[in-house]
């Protein structure tokens, strides 16, 4: 268990992490969600132990962490967010490595490592060197870098920055693997996809600051309404709205309406009325609420600002 | 026309905020020109040329000339005189020959002046001295015989008008010489004025009439004798006749010169040559190994380092030691290398040079550490390599000898890389030494490297390396 108590980091006069307290579960696949800057790389790496915090606790099964506590330290793994390779070398000798450094020796070095290629989709490119590697293939050997020690929790900070949808995928795949194989998982990133795809609990972080944090589900019961529908502003659509007013909430984006019903307005009461209206069903969008939704809810700003 | 200014502006701006780009630009080259000035003589001041030079002096003659020889080398800022010891109660005593040989041998100092008995013999004319040597440096030695040829010939003319005179006396007689010396000394005071006197003794001593402390004459017209020139600058005729004078006095002047240590050095000046510019390049290649530093820090390298089991300390610790193996490998190619082209005597001398080259290497490898610990970005670190290279290559002897240095320079050259690993490379191919002799010059290469890499283990424990 990962736990963060009234945690703090300053840069000079910048606060890149405010008083932050935490509590990361054994077999979490935790997300920290936030827009560039927030704090993310910063807890990353005060829990990774490359800097000290200024004030407060960090401590992993209860063992404080930090620069100093390298023993603490051996059960965790870092996939940076840059592509820490040695792209002059090749897959295998980038592997062996870190490997060693982990104090990994003969047998069970190579076994790892094998799998580590196997996993990574990069057993046949063993022998060629990072730098000739696609953005993709280079994003999936710095995932299985850190993996070779098999730590119990893995620090991700934006590790698919760059790659393609195919690659992204596999990431997902390994990480939803390890997870249900047991490793605890801290997974940055500013893509609120991501978030919902592969995290069972969610951190949203803005200004060093947790603003809200639990499940999916959880976070989005936040929002005051549940779902969002949205349809072209014409003269045909012009008749409902009318009558939409008493049921939600009614927003006009340019072209577009968008209509948040309320809690006790059921969809089927929006379809009948646009079905008495002679409009055709095909015109209406309907969105689940997202993190963005959430995001902009808590900060008043979308993700990407 | 806009989007070129507009471009130039930028390309100024970019300019401005590289500090490499304005060390390398502006700094470098204005130190360079100022040590290469000083050591061809072009600044301002006049005082340029070597200082202070060690040169042992030992007068076995009694003719009061030797003592003027002594006191002019004395002010010749060229030369720091020793001309005394200590016996083994610590008692100052006069220096011998066998002490001067001993230290030349030791490399104490390279240069001694030997007046023998016989300074203005009693055959023939002119003057007689003894120069020995320990050429570890050719351009230092020949230019310490040029200026202490000068120095002879500038200061000290009586010694050859004593010379003169004793010739004279040989072959005249002494009671017609001094009758022509009673009417030398009255020709000269008709003509000049002074004291006849005076004069006369002058001549007598060797002088050639007017004494240096003789009051000038009343008359202006008197004190030239170039009306075109102005009084104390001669005129070019007056230089063409000092040069041919000088032509003669080298003929006459009779300097035994005797080459004390390194005469089996097949190839003496290659041995410096060598040593001086492998030293420079191992540290370029110890800077550029320890820049790649800055390569994996912004690789995201030092992430995956240092969340691991791996300490800065160790990070900083293998990049030096592999500094050292890849230097004492790049030494012993380029001393290989150095030996196939000018024969340097490799092979006689090869555990002491592969020692020196061990101590050299770390030097400049901790060298190279320090420069990436202390450098706030990798242009720094270059801007700042390649300035203190070119200085310390300057000022530390692998280019020109340290002595022609300005005084404060050639202390602070003992504080630099280059000049112990060159000094340390001159022992070993000059003048062969063994691992115990050099143990001085290990010892303060072993020293720079421990204090040099001790202030980069520090500065980079402490430094902010993920900013």
């Amino acid at each position: 268990m990962l736990t963060l108590q009234s945690t703090t980091k300053r840069y000079g006069s910048l606060t890149a992490l405010d008083g932050v307290t935490l509590t990361i579960e054994d077999g979490d696949f935790f997300g920290l969600l936030g827009p560039n800057g927030a704090g993310k790389s910063t807890l990353m790496s005060l829990v990774a132990g490359l800097r000290a915090a200024d004030s407060g606790s960090l401590a992993l099964d209860g063992t404080p962490l930090g620069p100093q506590t390298r023993k603490a330290r051996e059960t965790i793994g870092l996939v940076p967010q840059a592509l820490a390779l040695y792209s002059d070398l090749t897959a295998l000798q980038n592997l062996r490595i870190f490997g060693q450094l982990h104090g990994l020796r003969g047998r069970e070095l190579s076994s790892r490592i094998e799998e580590a290629l196997d996993m990574a989709q990069l057993t046949e490119r063993r022998h060629a060197p990072v730098s000739t590697f696609s953005g993709g293939m280079q994003r999936r050997l710095n995932l299985v870098a850190a993996l070779l020690h098999r730590p119990r929790l893995l620090l991700c900070d934006e590790p698919t920055v760059g790659v393609d949808p195919q690659s992204r995928n596999a990431i997902f795949e390994h990480l939803l693997k390890l997870n249900r194989a047991g490793t605890t998982i801290i997974y940055s990133t500013h893509y609120m996809e991501e978030a919902e795809r592969l995290c069972s609990r969610i951190g949203i972080i803005d200004h060093g600051r947790i603003l809200a944090l639990d499940t999916l589900d959880g976070l989005l019961t936040r929002l005051p309404f549940e779902d969002e529908i949205s349809f072209p502003s014409n003269d045909s659509t012009a008749a409902i709205l009318e009558r939409l007013a008493p049921n939600g909430v009614l927003i006009r984006d340019g072209d577009t309406h968008r209509f948040r019903p309320h809690a006790n307005y059921p969809l089927s009461a929006f379809f009948s009325l646009t079905e008495a209206a002679g409009l055709s069903p095909r015109i209406f969008v309907t969105h689940r609420p997202s993190l963005e939704n959430l995001f902009l809810h808590l900060t008043g700003r979308t993700l990407r600002e | 026309m806009r989007n070129l200014l507009v471009l130039f502006r930028k390309d100024f701006l970019n300019f401005w905020r590289d500090r490499a780009a304005v060390i390398i630009t502006f700094l470098v080259p204005m130190v360079l020109i100022y040590i290469f000035g000083f050591v061809f003589g072009l600044n301002k001041t006049g005082d340029a040329g070597p200082t202070g030079i060690d040169l042992a002096v030992v007068n076995l003659s009694s003719d009061p000339g030797a003592l003027d020889l002594v006191n002019a080398l004395k002010a010749e800022k060229t030369f720091h005189v020793i001309t005394t010891t200590h016996d083994p109660h610590g008692q100052p005593r006069p220096l011998t020959e066998a002490d001067v040989r001993a230290a030349l041998h030791n490399n104490a100092y390279r240069f001694a002046l030997i007046i023998p008995r016989d300074l203005i013999p009693d055959e023939g004319f002119g003057i007689h001295l003894k120069f020995l040597s320990n050429p570890r440096n050719e351009v230092e030695t020949q230019t310490v015989n040029g200026v202490l040829q000068k120095t002879i010939f500038s200061n000290v003319p009586t010694l050859l008008g004593r010379s003169l005179q004793k010739s004279a006396r040989r072959f005249v007689g002494g009671p017609r010489l001094e009758a022509f010396n009673r009417h030398l000394a009255d020709s000269i005071a008709d003509t000049f004025g002074g004291d006849r006197n005076r004069i006369f003794h002058n001549i007598e001593a060797g002088g050639f009439g007017i004494a240096t402390d003789e009051p000038k004459p009343h008359d202006p017209a008197l004190r030239t004798l170039d009306p075109a020139s102005t009084p104390g600058t001669p005129s070019p005729d007056a230089k063409k006749a000092t040069s041919a004078v000088g032509d003669a006095f080298t003929r006459i002047i009779h300097i035994e010169t005797e080459q004390v240590a390194g005469k089996d050095v097949k190839n003496p000046m290659a041995a410096r040559l060598v040593g001086g510019y492998a030293i420079m390049f191992l540290l370029f290649a110890a800077s550029g190994s320890s820049t790649s530093l800055f390569d994996e820090k912004k690789a995201g390298l030092f992430q995956r380092l240092l969340s691991g089991p791996v300490t800065r300390g160790q990070i900083l610790g293998a990049k030096f030691l592999f500094g050292v193996v890849l230097g004492l490998l790049q030494l012993v190619v380029l001393f290989v290398a150095g030996h196939l082209m000018y024969d340097l005597g490799l092979w006689q001398h090869l555990i002491p040079l592969l020692v020196v080259s061990l101590c050299a290497a770390a030097a400049c490898s901790a060298f190279g550490m320090l420069i990436a610990a202390v450098s706030p970005t990798q242009g720094a670190a270059q801007g700042l390599t390649t300035f203190l290279v070119l200085t310390m290559s300057a000022i530390g002897g692998a280019w020109f000898p340290v002595s022609f240095m300005p005084a404060f320079i050639q202390k602070i050259s003992h504080l630099t890389v280059v000049y112990w690993s060159v000094e340390g490379f001159t022992d070993v191919l000059w003048a062969g030494q063994s691992l115990g002799d050099i143990l001085p010059t290990l010892g303060a290469l072993a020293a720079i490297s421990a204090i040099i890499m001790a202030v980069a283990l520090w500065r980079f424990n402490r430094g902010r390396i993920f900013d």
